[in-house]
């Protein structure tokens, strides 16, 4: 090497005073020059520091595709972390989903051609949509449903926290996947978006119940008690749609909130170390 | 590894880990008969036959299960009450039996969801905390690796790795060198001895190599209940002329096994011609178990305590291990 940098240069570049051109040309020279690297300054705490910030640059995992939706959507990234590292069993919950929306509103489709009461048409897609949250919620967390239950359940975020970020994932994914579905279906409009505050109630429902049961366990007795409850409308007062009625569903309105209270009240009972 | 036949009695300990009276049923089998046991800073061994009770032990303690009664007190924090119950768990790194994995998560992904239910919510730092772990645990080579990749003794790593997450105080260990080669226990030994001089460690397992060679205090677990608490020295002496080598086998019924130099050592009555032998952990373990009474094995127990005797007591732990 025949030359070396200047002592005012490597002091501007050590204080990041230099554009990028001349920091290019000054790190080529470096790469190079032993010397001259031994005169540029340097703190301990700041080599470590840009180390490290290299090595995360570098070998950090790539964010799961559902991780950067949340993201942008200005889910906190940590937050956003935890919700994409989903469960196998919830994937397959999705297509679940999506498969049963399709054969309801395919079913709605037929029946409404078969019948000139398209409101009846509407029954096999409105007692099932509720429930697809439910059923999410039966998968998203528990020592039987999630493998990696055992060291969740030992951390500050077991219990509550985790099971209710989890059902409130599978809840806003049922909501959008139902809604999308709704405006296909024959029928009013406003009867085809009937399944809404069932599905809320139904939800929060679930997540009281697992205060003392386990998920799966609340949420196959919540399903029994809906079919069944939608089964009596024809029964009790001969009509049908009696489980989507207006009073129905103002009832729906006023459990939901009051589910929601019992929950944070009960909230310490979903704690896998916590009382049953 | 042996002991002298008169062994320090237990060296007083500061309790960072105290139970009381603790009780937990699965259904009509009692898996904790009021136990009651008290360890501190170091490396304390878990030893017991299968059905003692040991996982439903640690779960207790690493909060996973609720006992039915007794009282808890670890790091001086109550797991009974929530507030409590979350501050340990900021405090705890706990390697259960069978930790499960999801299998399409890489090895840094894995970890990482671990440390972000810790509470590292910072990503640079918890990065830095995961590359650390991996580390300590040989597994940096592997961060890019799927989980479904891995073979039994890499996962029992990444299942150690995720437990030293956070630099916990209080670290509990349920089998953890199960799949694991000898050089690869010789490295999980080398470091849970480091851990040890800092924090509380309460290691479980069948192997009495690893509580003699790691652990400066031993509790044996018998039907739920603590058979035997203090030093691995304590437990070699209980043995103490009642370990015999010989030339010949035994004529009375006893727990015997032929040795590599082609004797026999036999524990209980002294056999026709037997020498006595200086006792180990695994003589006093067997014995204080019973297990000198009945049992026989034309094959040394090999350090593995609780698999060598068919006999070993206890109400089952509802099938989720003991």
């Amino acid at each position: 090497m025949t030359w070396h940098l200047p002592g005012d240069l490597v002091e501007r570049y050590a204080h990041g005073r230099l554009d990028s051109a001349q920091v290019m040309s000054v790190e080529s020279h470096l790469a190079r020059c032993p010397l001259c690297r031994a005169a540029v300054p340097y703190e301990d705490g700041w080599l470590a520091a840009s180390w490290e910030r290299i090595e995360d640059l570098v070998d950090r995992p790539r964010p799961r595709p559902v991780a950067r939706v949340l993201r942008r959507v200005g889910v906190p990234e940590h937050v956003a972390t935890f919700l994409a590292a989903t469960p196998a069993p919830a994937r397959g919950w999705l297509v679940a989903v999506t498969g049963v929306l399709a054969f309801a509103v395919a079913a709605a489709h037929f029946a409404a051609r078969r019948t000139p009461d398209t409101a009846n048409a509407l029954i096999p897609f409105l007692a099932v949509a509720p429930l697809l949250p439910v059923a999410g919620i039966a998968m998203a967390y528990g020592r039987h449903v999630d493998p990696v239950y055992e060291l969740q359940a030992a951390t500050p975020m077991a219990g509550w926290r985790a099971l209710l970020l989890r059902a409130l994932a599978v809840l806003s994914c049922a909501v959008a996947l139902s809604g999308a579905a709704t405006p296909l279906l024959p029928g009013p409009p406003g009867l085809a978006a009937a399944w809404l505050l069932p599905a809320l109630a139904l939800t929060a429902g679930a997540l009281a119940l697992s205060t003392r049961f386990a998920p799966p366990v609340s949420v196959a007795v919540l399903a029994i008690a809906w079919f069944g409850a939608v089964a009596a409308g024809p029964l009790l007062a001969d009509d049908r749609l009696l489980a989507f009625s207006p009073g129905a569903q103002a009832l729906y309105g006023v459990a939901a909130p009051a589910l929601v209270f019992l929950i944070y009240a009960r909230r310490a009972r979903l704690d896998p170390g916590g009382p049953r | 590894m042996t002991f002298p036949a008169t062994a320090p009695s237990p060296a007083p300990v500061t309790a960072t880990v105290t139970i009381r009276g603790l009780t937990k049923r699965y259904g009509r089998a009692v898996v904790l008969d009021g136990l009651s046991l008290e360890f501190g800073r170091g490396v304390t061994g878990l030893l017991g036959p299968n059905g003692a009770g040991k996982t439903t032990l640690l779960r207790c303690l690493a909060t996973t299960l609720a006992p039915d009664g007794g009282e808890v007190r670890a790091l001086g924090l109550d797991p009974s009450d929530p507030g409590g119950r979350t501050d340990l768990r900021r405090r705890l790194g706990y390697l259960p039996q069978s930790p499960g994995f999801y299998p399409h998560f890489t090895v840094f992904e894995l970890v990482e969801y671990v440390a972000i239910l810790k509470e590292l919510t910072d990503r640079r730092k918890r990065h830095r905390e995961v590359r650390r772990v991996l580390r300590e645990t040989d597994l940096t080579d592997l961060a890019a690796t799927k989980v479904r990749k891995l073979s039994g003794g890499m996962r029992q790593r990444l299942a150690l790795s995720q437990s030293l997450l956070g630099d916990p105080d209080l670290l509990i260990l349920d089998e953890p060198t199960v799949g694991l080669d000898p050089e690869q226990r010789m490295r999980f030994r080398a470091l849970v001895s480091r851990l040890g001089e800092s924090r509380t460690v309460l290691l479980s397992t069948h192997q009495t190599e690893d509580v003699a060679a790691l652990c400066e205090r031993v509790i044996v677990m018998r039907d739920g209940a603590a058979a035997f608490q203090g030093t691995p020295g304590g437990l070699a002496a209980t043995a103490a002329g009642q370990v015999w080598l010989s030339d010949h086998p035994p004529a009375e019924k006893g727990l015997f096994w032929r040795t590599a130099d082609g004797r026999y050592r036999t524990l209980g009555a002294r056999p026709p011609s037997g020498v006595p032998a200086d006792p180990g952990v695994e003589d006093g373990y067997l014995l204080l178990l019973g297990e000198g009474a009945g049992g026989q094995s034309d094959e040394p127990p090999g350090g593995s305590a609780g698999e060598s005797g068919s006999r070993s007591a206890g109400a089952s732990d509802g099938g989720e291990g003991a």
